[in-house]
């Protein structure tokens, strides 16, 4: 410990009526070190982060930066200390254009007090270039993908030149390639002498990048030691409170007849998209960001048109043309985009579910709501989703259980091939188990899953075929014995050696 | 679906024609006008003049538009536009600039709100232009004359009456018009001068402002009826307000024998008179104003005179002279 | 004393029927300063003056929960009402006049529903163009003036039916549809879908045009009751009648807690914010506030009912997203 420490925190205490948030917390994060938080969703660490922030204020305790206690009030006060935050949860305006967003709130003012634009885009240009971002600085976020977005807003929290940077789950919406990017920033962050905070679940980049581990549980920090003194299975003990078992509980079940076949299938967005999936088959869809496995799915799911092809259900040609048809014909799919396409905001859980298949309980044309909540009740059990009531809002759950809602929701509609996309994506190592959990659960069934991911592991973790896609086409597939990682990149990056 | 959108492009287009037609019949557009006034010019020398109305959709500017135009095909050496100010004073300030600009020969300004109007008119006169203003008169400007009905007078026919026949320490409720309106409040003014500065031993036990609207008088009209057992007459600053407030309590024994005033003679009203619910109202003739303001566009077009300003008579009707007024309601169509 | 507030706080009892609470408060308020107030007379006025435009914020309600709202229906109000009135006289039936009106209404908001689905035209834009219009068609129709002797057509507003003001009846019955629909059917829920998040209703199976349409629909149908109403209670049909109803609905919406956010909304809500505005303007006028006086305390008691209202919702709301 001989370097100084930048930030710390002693006795922190936060209670939201009926919980308490935050319990006594204490700990610190050295200049030009990462300190890694983890811990499951709902542990506090969201929390802890927002009062760091200013954007809650603690009822306890004390927040001290360079060995001098500061009170922060709001986040423009944070941002005046040095603080950085890059959210979980992409909070971002579609209409905004690249600069303005990255300038948002900071504009660099001319002589004459008026918005200097030619200095933003001065200064968006060296940055996009810096970055190898190969975007025009006036284009509108609604045109750029997740990640670029995700890749911006990191960007934008460096430029304030913080040197106490909160990075909440940075890497849950971007490729391979650019989590190396952001890597390389964070050495570069380090050598500058910038104090990093860094939540995160995946346990392969927690130590990759750690240099102390702190983790959270039920309020409280359960440890904080140097990372040489863990490892992952350690890590994940004390998160969970349990040893897990088998990180994937897949099982094994007979696979059927085909259920589901896609010929020839185009679009503007891919081409000549040839896939099949049987009863009882998880079929991975792997692929780099943008290469065009969402959009295959939105098209066989009708959210999307197609040009041109055949859809093949059970031997007979069907022709779907909007979602209402899909369901019809027991196709479902989870989005990856889950507040976009997902959740409906401020409505309840019980609404959330079973807004999907509303006809199945209406009796003499009213609904029924005792049998609603029955089905709302047996679903949220099987999906052990953790709520204070079915008439709680959606919008105030964690992550997960957000997910789980959303499995839920289609689980009503009895589908046979569910599509899940990016199933995973920011939640919790003890809900991610739980969704593949259930992912084999439906297999068991006899249905059939189809699971898009960039999270290489659970594709090879659960399927038991896995396509590979690139810019707009399956580049190949690859049975059981062939899933490696490098096989599925050597696909996914188009640098194919044979066949 | 595009067989639905081709048959709303028929039924809007329809509908655009119909519009056109009908307005052809009331209002002829300005280029028709035009036109018609050049080929006019050669043989013998017709007047152009612009109406520029305050606002179609109020109910009585509209009957004056319309009387106007009337009352303006009885002149061969005139013809008249009627533009509507869309109760706007932006708007009404830019047709007046506009008529400015077309070289009419005359402009009649119906003000919305006369201050507002008042440099555009006298923009009119410094170019030459017969320039007259109406329902109410812009008074005090140099070179420009007017034709009007005086609400001052309008209301003290009313309220000499009412002075005689409102018992001793009567409770009365007060219906007004839209603050800041010329005739809402000259017509108050009046009241208060020809009547309750007289009758002191009166009592208002309610003054509410009902927008010249007949359903907002209902509204007040209901709730005095609760709070008051008694209530002697009901002083309305138009008919379309006094009828409202007989509306509510048209079945009810305990005001039967309420007295109400109002001011317009409108269809509505001289009905009510001849069934005995209104006690009285005044006259304020849209024909009669439509006749002074041809004849005073005519005079002053063919240089008789340089400068009028009349006042239109405001004949009180009561259930005596009903008969009159009802006729007349019943040429123009008001009444079947 | 204290604790007990405390604890009513920390309930969502407060937070669900703030709004009731306020007008609870009202109605004592106005008991104790006026003794006419609570008399069943001036009550059953209050209902008969709050009748019409509380029909149209029922549609309204319905239109702002799922993201859209009609700033025409004071104007498609009259175009229904006056057309009404003039089959009555020229029919001399009560059924033909009825069904002109709704029919009207209807395809007026048929036009304002196909503008917003099929040309993506935002509400905002197609009604404020339908205000104009229909304003328009019923001043030419009329030529600008009221139309006089509607006869037995009064029935409609001013007739009662058992004791209770035909107004108050249509009340009744447009709240209990706007309630079961809302609650107990599809196209409720898929109107709270689409208002909260209208491409997860569309990725969830849900064809947000047709219920969209439908909404107007609705709309339609209770814009041409309240034009029949409010016909027949001025005894007249008046083209330029009920001017800036349409705004009188938003606020009962809105103060009865329907979000312009969309997603959030009752019928009840509404018709307890109708009833806010009612007894404001009812006891003013019986206490006798200075007219211009009034429409101040209109304002500030507006901005605080609403105020109130956010204030309970956000507190559950914070208390809730307890665990980050």
């Amino acid at each position: 410990m001989s370097q100084d420490v930048k930030l710390k925190v002693l006795g922190i205490e936060k209670s939201f009526p009926g919980v308490k948030a935050l319990d006594q917390i204490e700990f610190s994060v050295r200049k030009g070190t990462v300190h890694v938080l983890c811990g499951e969703n709902g542990a506090g660490k969201s929390t802890l982060m927002k009062i760091i922030n200013g954007i809650y204020q603690p009822d306890a305790g004390q927040i001290i930066i360079d060995g001098v206690e500061v009170k922060i009030k709001n986040p423009i006060q944070a941002r005046q200390l040095g603080i950085g935050m890059i959210f979980q949860e992409l909070n971002y305006i579609p209409e905004m254009t690249i600069e303005e967003s990255l300038f948002v709130g900071n504009w660099p003012l001319d002589k004459a007090g008026k918005v200097d634009w030619k200095e933003i885009r001065k200064r968006t240009l060296a940055l996009l270039k810096a970055e190898n971002l190969n975007y025009r600085p006036d284009m509108k976020l609604k045109d750029l993908t997740v990640s670029d977005i995700q890749m911006l807003e990191i960007l934008k929290a460096i430029s304030y030149n913080s040197d106490i940077i909160i990075m909440d789950e940075p890497t849950s919406a971007i490729t391979n390639k650019e989590v190396e990017v952001l890597f390389s920033k964070i050495f570069e962050l380090k050598a500058r002498g910038a104090a990093i905070i860094y939540i995160s679940h995946k346990m392969d980049e927690i130590f990759r990048i750690a240099d102390d581990i702190t983790v959270f549980r039920d309020g409280k920090v359960i440890d904080s030691k140097p990372k040489a003194e863990l490892d992952i299975e350690s890590v994940i003990a004390l998160m969970v409170g349990r040893k897990l078992g088998n990180d994937f509980p897949k099982v094994e079940v007979p696979i059927g007849a085909p259920i589901l076949k896609v010929e020839a299938l185009n679009s503007s967005k891919f081409k000549d998209i040839n896939f099949e999936i049987k009863k009882g088959e998880i079929v991975g869809f792997a692929g780099l960001m943008g290469a065009g496995r969402t959009e295959v799915m939105r098209s066989v799911f009708g959210l999307d048109p197609y040009r041109s092809g055949k859809i093949i259900k059970d031997g007979k040609e069907i022709k779907i043309k909007n979602v209402k048809d899909s369901i019809d014909h027991k196709i479902v799919m989870l989005s990856e985009d889950r507040r976009r396409y997902g959740i409906l905001p401020v409505r309840s859980v019980r609404e959330n579910i079973s807004i999907t298949n509303l006809k199945r309980f209406i009796k003499k044309g009213k609904l029924h709501a005792k049998e609603e909540f029955e089905t709302v009740k047996y679903y949220c059990d099987k999906m052990k989703v953790k709520t204070p009531t079915y008439e709680t809002n959606i919008s105030s759950l964690s992550g997960g259980n957000q997910q789980k809602v959303l499995l839920a929701k289609w689980l009503i509609t009895d589908p046979e091939v569910f599509i899940v996309d990016e199933p995973t994506r920011g939640i919790d190592v003890g809900a991610k188990y739980e969704i593949y959990k259930l992912i084999s659960d439906l297999v068991s069934e006899g249905k059939s899953v189809i699971m898009v991911s960039s999270e290489l592991p659970e594709l090879i973790g659960m399927c038991d075929r896995i396509y590979v896609m690139a810019k707009g086409e399956i580049m190949g597939v690859l049975d059981k014995p062939e899933f490696t990682q490098e096989n599925i990149m050597r696909l996914a990056t188009g640098t194919t050696s044979n066949n | 679906m595009r067989k639905v959108l081709a048959l709303l492009l028929v039924f809007v287009l329809a509908l655009g024609m119909l519009a056109g037609c009908s307005s052809n019949t009331s209002t002829s557009t300005t280029e028709a006008a035009t036109t018609a006034a050049a080929g006019g010019e050669s043989t013998d020398k017709v007047f152009r003049v612009a109406y520029i109305a305050r606002a179609q959709a109020d109910s009585f500017a509209a009957w004056l538009a319309n009387a106007v135009m009337e009352e303006a095909d009885k002149y061969d050496n005139i013809t008249v536009d009627v533009f509507d100010g869309q109760a706007n004073d932006d708007i009404e300030n830019g047709l007046i600039e506009n008529a400015i600009t077309n070289k009419y020969d005359a402009i009649i300004v119906q003000p919305n709100n006369g201050e507002a109007q008042r440099p555009y008119v006298e923009k009119a006169v410094a170019a030459g232009i017969v320039t007259i203003t109406t329902n109410a008169r812009i008074s005090g400007i140099e070179g420009a004359s007017s034709v009007d009905a005086d609400p001052y007078l309008q209301a003290k026919v009313n309220a000499d009456a009412a002075v005689e026949q409102i018992p001793q320490n009567a409770k009365v409720v007060v219906l007004l018009g839209p603050p800041g309106n010329f005739h809402a409040d000259a017509r108050r003014d009046s009241w208060q001068k020809e009547f309750f500065d007289k009758r002191p031993d009166v009592t208002i036990v309610g003054e509410e402002i009902a927008n010249w609207n007949k359903d907002e008088a209902m509204n007040y009209m209901e709730t005095w009826v609760q709070a008051n057992d008694q209530i002697d007459a009901i002083i309305a600053m138009n008919d379309n307000m006094a009828a409202g407030a007989l509306e509510v309590i048209k079945d009810n024994a305990k005001f039967s024998n309420i007295l109400a005033y109002g001011v317009d003679g409108t269809a509505e009203a001289c009905l009510l008179i001849q069934e005995g619910k209104l006690t009285s109202t005044s006259l304020q003739s849209a024909y009669a104003l439509a006749e002074g303001l041809l004849d005073t566009s005519n005079k002053l077009l063919t240089g008789q005179e340089t400068q009028i300003d009349i006042d239109i008579d405001c004949p009180l009707i009561t259930k005596d002279n009903v008969a009159e007024y009802i006729e007349m309601h019943k040429k123009a169509g008001a009444i079947q | 004393m204290n604790s007990l507030l405390q604890k009513i706080k920390k309930s969502n009892l407060m937070a669900t029927f703030s709004i009731y609470f306020v007008l609870l408060f009202l109605f004592l308020i106005s008991m104790m300063a006026n003794e006419n107030f609570a008399t069943i007379g001036n009550l059953s006025n209050i209902s008969r003056q709050i009748a019409v435009g509380t029909i149209l914020a029922f549609g309204q309600t319905i239109l702002i929960i799922s993201g859209m709202l009609d700033l025409s229906s004071g104007s498609v109000l009259a175009l229904a009402g006056v057309l009404s009135v003039d089959a009555y006289l020229k029919t001399g039936s009560l059924i033909v006049s009825f069904l002109v009106g709704i029919i009207v209404a209807v395809i007026c908001n048929i036009l304002n529903g196909l503008m917003v689905t099929k040309f993506k035209t935002p509400p905002f834009i197609a009604t404020l163009a339908m205000m104009a219009m229909a304003r328009g068609a019923a001043l030419l129709y009329t030529n600008g003036q009221n139309i006089y002797q509607i006869g037995d057509y009064v029935i409609f507003g001013q007739g009662s039916w058992f004791g209770v003001p035909n107004p108050v009846w249509f009340l009744v019955i447009t709240m209990t549809v706007t309630w079961y629909l809302l609650k107990h059917t599809v196209f409720g829920r898929s109107v709270y879908a689409i208002g909260g998040n209208e491409e997860a209703a569309n990725a969830s199976g849900i064809n947000v045009d047709r219920v969209k349409m439908k909404a107007y629909i609705i709309n339609g149908i209770f814009v041409g009751l309240a034009g029949i109403i409010f016909m027949s209670r001025v005894n007249g049909g008046l083209p330029n009648g009920a001017n800036g109803y349409e705004f009188k609905a938003l606020t009962a919406a809105v103060i009865g807690g329907t979000s312009f956010s969309g997603g959030v909304g009752t019928a009840s809500g509404t018709l307890a914010g109708a009833f806010i505005v009612g007894f404001l303007d009812n006891i003013m006028v019986l206490v006798g506030v200075n007219s211009y006086l009034q429409q101040i305390v209109r304002g500030a008691i507006i901005a605080l009912a609403v105020i109130y209202d956010i204030y309970f919702k956000t507190t559950r709301k914070k208390n809730k997203a307890a665990k980050g």
